[in-house]
């Protein structure tokens, strides 16, 4: 049983700090990024790169810093290229997406020619198992478990408290009111974008130390990111946070007593029942 | 919009078309150029189909790569597992995507905008988990092969490329008709409405949902069929039909020819199967190339390259214009 809710928390933590980035994307663009999950697998492949003994083998610290500043610089440049020339106009949902896909076919390719095929591994953050009220856990697990709540509460103080972040929830609000406050939209964008990389950047690395790392690492995350931001309400970050937990511990207990292959459909079920009951999604505003 | 008026072009357009669906075959003779030939058509009806939703009605969603999945899954399983006369299975097929596409579009489309793409995406998403679960009814990862060949009579289609040929022509140009003629009829106009001016169409009397449903469900006939074909002649049926690659593949086909036009996208099955394949000493580049020219039409030729063909005439009234924006909202 707790072996079940530990796993669920794990999930649910990764969930979360991959599902919040496209939120808060949603949220303040108003285009959905399906590059998100490129950007998981783009962190997870640099911080390795770097950090590797077969790499650059600066170590991890190293490894993981250069993964962070590539996040930005790659967040930045995605928008550059994939989505502001299309913001703001009548068709930017839709062609943000298929341009954002786009994005991540070139990715994929380009690490899977750069890199090959063959599986990498990022060494754990920590290593060794730690017991917690009886409970063997690995510790990477449960710094995944501690990491992600951590980081996202700084989130939402930075969103809440700074005046940063305030000037994206003003954009997000609204966009013309935001500009004549003398916010510049074009930057709170730049930042947002970086932000939401980073994020995923983080559950990369988390991710490379549980599992091999391989080009398309990032495809998993990025569905189940989807189920959650639907679930828990695209543009709400609390919704996103709740959502992320309940669908990683209903697929640790679903796989656990229903069978890890119908998991999936357990998870499309909830997710349809939600959508009927609230097609906006628990906390979620109107698309 | 003008009603179509069967000008002497139309006419001549019609005459030559037809005479090359009836040569291709017999002129094609290597078996890679048949190849390509017989899946860009196949291609051509899904992506088609997906534009009368996609381009039309202004629903993006994701519901077309199911349907092309489940339609070849149908003919696999039923043939293979429960030897059922193949033909059968065609209708079979059709019969099981018409019922997953009515209750899914009619559940999914409570839902507006973004929601709506991404619940499709969760339903193809679904298959897979589904066909990987089963694996004694679907062979699991590996798919089911050994799909028996269509028959008339003695005559069994795989003994001759060209009559696989000739069977997809014949699916492309009913359905295209199909088609065109649903678009321009006022059941299409009334989707057309529905897409731009949500509202007013509402106002007078347009039943928003069911228009959209219906608009999913005819178009999931002829893209079931398709997927039939794609088994019997590929003879298996593989999980890969759900597959990220081929649904970017088809969804590059609809956008890149030009949502909103039928044309474009059949147009742009056969230069997208054929330019990849073309590129295919280039490796993982080709899929590099394929990227940069999605984001590159999108930004520059927005109304697809079907668009190219009036380029001396003022720009066409913005045909990608897919009303995801809240305005229409009730």
């Amino acid at each position: 049983m707790s072996a079940i809710i530990v796993s669920g928390l794990v999930s649910g933590a990764l969930y979360a700090l991959v599902a919040s980035g496209l939120s808060l994307v949603w949220g303040s663009l108003g285009v959905f990024n399906f590059a998100h999950g490129v950007l998981l697998m783009a962190g997870a492949y640099v911080a390795w790169w770097v950090s590797a003994p077969d790499g650059l083998g600066l170590g991890l610290p190293v490894g993981i810093l250069a993964s962070l500043t590539f996040l930005i610089v790659a967040g930045a440049i995605f928008y550059f290229l994939l989505v502001r020339p299309w913001v703001g106009k009548a068709n930017a949902e839709l062609a943000v997406i298929m341009t954002t896909i786009a994005g991540s076919i070139f990715m994929q390719n380009l690490v899977l020619e750069v890199f090959g095929g063959r599986f990498k591994t990022i060494d754990q953050l920590v290593e060794g198992t730690v017991t917690v009220a009886g409970t063997p856990i690995q510790a990477q697990n449960l710094l995944t478990i501690i990491l992600a709540p951590l980081l996202l509460v700084g989130l939402w103080l930075f969103l809440t408290r700074n005046r940063t972040g305030l000037a994206i929830r003003a954009v997000a609000q609204n966009q013309d009111a935001a500009q004549l406050f003398g916010i510049s939209v074009q930057r709170v964008y730049i930042l947002t974008f970086a932000m939401s990389a980073v994020l995923a950047g983080v559950a990369g690395i988390l991710l490379g130390g549980l599992f091999n790392i391989s080009p398309d690492m990032g495809t998993d995350p990025l569905l189940r990111a989807f189920v959650v931001v639907v679930f828990g309400g695209l543009g709400s970050l609390p919704g996103t946070i709740l959502g992320a937990y309940a669908i990683g511990l209903i697929e640790a207990f679903a796989s656990y007593y229903i069978g890890i292959y119908w998991t999936p459909v357990v998870l499309f079920a909830v997710l349809i029942a939600v959508l009927v009951v609230r097609p906006t999604g628990l906390m979620g505003r109107p698309a | 919009m003008i009603r179509d008026r069967f000008t002497a072009w139309r006419i001549l357009g019609a005459v030559l078309v037809l005479a090359a669906a009836l040569a291709a075959p017999q002129v094609l003779t290597s078996a890679v150029a048949q190849n390509l030939a017989i899946l860009s058509l196949l291609y051509a009806v899904v992506a088609s189909n997906w534009d009368l939703t996609l381009g039309y009605a202004g629903i993006f969603n994701f519901a077309h790569v199911a349907f092309f999945g489940i339609g070849s899954y149908v003919a696999a399983i039923s043939t293979l597992q429960f030897d059922l006369p193949v033909w059968w299975d065609l209708v079979l097929a059709v019969a099981v995507v018409m019922v997953v596409g009515a209750i899914v579009s009619a559940l999914a489309l409570r839902l507006r905008g973004i929601y709506v793409a991404l619940v499709t995406f969760a339903l193809t998403q679904l298959c897979v988990a589904l066909i990987n679960s089963q694996k004694d009814l679907t062979g699991g990862p590996v798919g089911l092969i050994g799909v028996p060949d269509l028959q008339i009579g003695d005559f069994a289609f795989g003994s001759d490329p060209r009559s696989y040929f000739y069977a997809a022509e014949i699916l492309l140009i009913a359905s295209t008709i199909a088609m065109r003629w649903l678009a321009t009829s006022n059941f299409g106009l009334s989707l057309v409405a529905l897409r731009d001016y949500e509202n007013y169409a509402v106002s007078r009397g347009i039943p928003a949902r069911r228009q959209r449903v219906l608009a999913i469900v005819i178009s999931s006939i002829p893209t079931s069929l398709a997927g039939c074909l794609y088994a019997h002649y590929l003879i298996v049926a593989s999980p890969d039909v759900f597959s990220f690659s081929l649904t970017t593949l088809l969804l590059t086909m609809v956008l890149v020819g030009g949502a909103g036009t039928i044309y474009g996208p059949i147009l742009a099955a056969f230069v997208l199967t054929v330019g990849t394949e073309e590129l295919s000493s280039l490796g993982n580049f080709r899929y590099m190339i394929v990227a940069a020219l999605i984001v590159l039409t999108l930004r520059f030729l927005p109304g697809g390259i079907w668009s190219l063909r009036r380029w001396r005439r003022p720009a066409a009234p913005a045909p990608l214009s897919v009303a995801l924006d809240e305005k229409g909202a009730p």
